[in-house]
């Protein structure tokens, strides 16, 4: 009828039609239910301005907020039903236990709705490995959490934040993600949270895992993973958040030549209820000798940044549970988690071989 | 009513919008849109010049997303005028030039005729006096050799800066752009000069020699695999922490020189009874030499062995050089004994380059090695 009346249209009617098709099935596509997949953001350089696109350091001139990652990125909506929680909006040396607590329990109440698919979080880099090996401990679901973060601020050239962003949202509305624990997603790379460290301050192949490599990639074709994890995580963890208001205070010393034991005496004296002791000093036994008789838990890790601390009994009849290959920042994650339940060495290094 | 002549231009306004939002589309890329101020003078700085042999940095594709399959009707490519344009900072860093060398051979076909020609340009280029770094932008899949043909012809101790991308100029968190600003910048650096012919990108200074493409997709496939990156362009400044040792561009017996043809030099692979008679068809073939890219410290099997002694008697010089892509193959007295060159550690792609430089200067094997030992 169209054509009959409006002959001179007759050439583009395949054209037009072709067009309602594609309309259509991407109508088609929008009712058959994309993934739910809610970003928590906290801030971070992906969520940073800088004053010009060349700005590559100290990008301060403002914020980006949850609602203008999604709208820079319209190609979210192809691919999952975004919406997002702001838990903050600050770089990762700020981010503390209010905030992972806050973002943790907001993350179990979204995965815990029957019809979500998964959660993506945004994360400022520095810090990014610790929150994420700390939801691998608490997140009471096996959907895909996928941390995410950028190397050069929203504002750049060459930004990786969009990609990495968009990638995440791939990976947490992907079946095959399931299972697989709190993943860490930079630069095409599907890392796992308690494995991934940041091993370089300015490049945008800085998340790796040293000692056992990605889980898979998110790559143009298609999300493809090549490991399972043979430890505990996410919804197998004994550790629950959902009464904590606050962590036990648990820090960290540095080992090296002639290191002082002064530092772990002015921690225990701080309050410290847990130490990780990382690499170690001449006075250090001496300190935990002293220590570890009054319920102050010390995990051994090594700053060497790949490699097993072993299990050996002497070390445990000193009183020191061993990190496994748990960096020290990620080992005071666990400690901190453990001392919620328990203050026995033997308790701990259990869970120090299991998580 | 509206006059039928003010309505077809209303019409055809529609659609120079639509076409002009279309055309946006293809060509749009993902760089925001907040440039720097440009400093009023810039006579004091450096001369750049900015020479393209096209590759994914000057692809396009649509829409952001593909990173995969872009290029090819319906994409134009990128210009180097278009990289001026899209980059204004270039003009904060250096007085960039550009040079259009881009090939006609896609991808898989490129040509010696066409390094031959860039060679040569190079050379041009490097001897003007106004010159003070040079740019080259490259496809990565073979990126690495070409830059290394670059660094035994040409002759100059202004740096010269390969750069590429792993995602087409139009991607979304595409890497060209930053790339290209840092190549600039490291040629617009006097430190970089006497290092030979450098490679730029994900922010790592590799050497021609050394560097090694070795990720299909990543943005880090870069790696100067056996000794590292020699610098850094980083955001406070670029960065140096090594010089080569091996001789390059200046003191290169090859450097100012011009080879019509270079003659014919083949690799073979190594693995599980990897059979001689390739090697056999080459040398029927009319090859003046073969490198062997054998397993291990450089192992090639029984019957490829058979093979190179059959080759090596009608006078071809054989390279043996490592698959594992890491370490030397070293000279051994069983080696010394069957007069093979070891490879040192090149990969089998610029051991193939140097081997044909060096056959047009000799067809001795203990010269050949020499060579290998000092380039």
């Amino acid at each position: 009828m169209l054509v009959k009346l409006y002959p001179f249209l007759r050439p583009y009617l395949a054209f037009f039609s072709a067009a309602a098709m594609v309309a259509a099935s991407a109508l088609s596509v929008r009712a058959a239910d994309l993934p739910k997949v809610r970003i928590f953001t906290t801030g971070g350089t992906i969520q940073s301005k800088g004053a010009n696109r060349d700005v590559q350091m100290e990008y301060n001139t403002g914020k980006v907020t949850a609602d203008e990652l999604i709208a820079d990125l319209p190609e979210l909506k192809d691919i999952a039903e975004v919406s997002s929680t702001e838990i903050s909006n600050v770089g990762s040396p700020a981010v503390n236990q209010e905030i992972q607590l806050k973002l943790a329990k907001a993350i179990n109440a979204w995965l815990a709705l029957p019809d979500t698919a998964g959660a993506v979080v945004t994360h400022g880099t520095a810090t990014l490995e610790e929150t994420a090996y700390f939801l691998n401990l608490v997140v009471k679901s096996d959907k895909p959490v996928v941390v995410v973060g950028a190397m050069h601020p929203f504002s750049a050239i060459s930004r990786d934040g969009p990609m990495n962003l968009y990638n995440a949202a791939r990976v947490a509305g992907d079946p095959e993600s399931k299972g697989k624990g709190v993943m860490v997603l930079l630069n095409d790379e599907i890392n796992a949270a308690r494995d991934v460290t940041k091993t370089n301050t300015e490049r945008v192949n800085t998340f790796e895992s040293r000692d056992v490599g990605p889980i898979g990639y998110a790559d143009s074709d298609r999300i493809v993973f090549y490991r399972e994890l043979s430890y505990k995580h996410t919804y197998k963890s004994e550790f629950d958040v959902a009464k904590l208001t606050t962590l036990p205070k648990v820090e960290i010393v540095y080992g090296y030549q002639e290191a002082d034991r002064a530092a772990i005496d002015a921690l225990v004296a701080a309050g410290a209820k847990g130490i990780i002791l990382d690499d170690s000093g001449p006075s250090f036994g001496a300190a935990v000798a002293a220590w570890a008789p009054k319920g102050i838990v010390f995990v051994q890790s090594d700053r060497k940044g790949s490699g097993r601390v072993m299990l050996s009994e002497s070390v445990a009849k000193r009183g020191i549970v061993t990190a496994d290959n748990l960096n020290a920042q990620k080992a005071r994650q666990l400690l901190r988690l453990a001392l919620t339940v328990t203050t026995d060495p033997k308790v701990i290094q259990r869970m120090f071989n299991e998580y | 009513m509206t006059h039928p002549l003010l309505r077809r231009s209303l019409t055809h306004r529609l659609f120079l919008l639509a076409t002009g939002l279309l055309a946006a589309t293809v060509r749009g890329q993902e760089i925001p849109s907040n440039p720097p101020a440009i400093p009023a003078d810039t006579s004091k700085l450096p001369h750049v010049v900015l020479m393209s042999m096209g590759g994914t940095i000057a692809s396009r594709g649509t829409p952001r997303l593909n990173i995969t399959h872009y290029g090819g009707k319906g994409t134009p490519p990128v210009t180097p005028e278009d990289w001026l344009h899209d980059l204004p900072e270039l003009a904060t860093i250096a007085r960039v030039t550009t040079d259009d060398e881009r090939a006609v051979p896609p991808a898989g076909q490129e040509t010696y005729e066409q390094a031959r020609k860039v060679a040569r340009r190079l050379n041009e280029l490097a001897a003007d006096p106004t010159v003070d770094g040079i740019v080259v932008t490259h496809g990565t899949n073979i990126m690495a050799e070409v830059a290394y043909f670059m660094d035994l012809v040409v002759k100059t101790e202004k740096p010269i800066v390969f750069v590429g991308s792993q995602r087409p100029w139009s991607a979304l968190s595409g890497d060209g752009p930053l790339n290209l600003y840092n190549a600039v910048r490291v040629a617009a650096t006097p430190e970089a000069a006497r290092r030979g012919v450098l490679q730029c990108m994900n922010q790592y200074i590799n050497t021609a020699r050394d560097v090694t493409k070795t990720s299909a997709y990543r943005v880090q496939t870069f790696k100067g695999l056996d000794v590292g990156a020699i610098g850094f362009a980083d955001p406070d400044k670029v960065v140096f922490y090594r010089l080569p040792t091996r001789k390059h561009t200046f003191k290169s017996e090859f450097a100012g020189m011009d080879f019509p043809t270079l003659p014919p030099v083949e690799v073979v692979y190594s693995y599980q009874e990897a059979p001689g008679y390739m090697i056999d068809a080459l040398v029927d073939h009319g090859v003046k030499g073969i490198v062997v890219d054998g397993t291990g410290a450089g192992v090639p099997t029984s019957s490829q062995n058979e093979a190179i002694n059959r080759a090596q008697a009608k006078g071809i010089i054989i390279v043996i050089t490592t698959r594992t892509r890491g370490g030397r193959v070293q000279e051994t007295p069983a080696r010394t004994a069957s007069k093979i060159v070891n490879g040192d550690n090149l990969p089998p792609e610029k051991a193939r380059i140097l081997l044909q430089l060096a056959l047009t200067r000799t067809s001795d094997w203990a010269e050949v090695k020499r060579y290998f030992d000092t380039y």
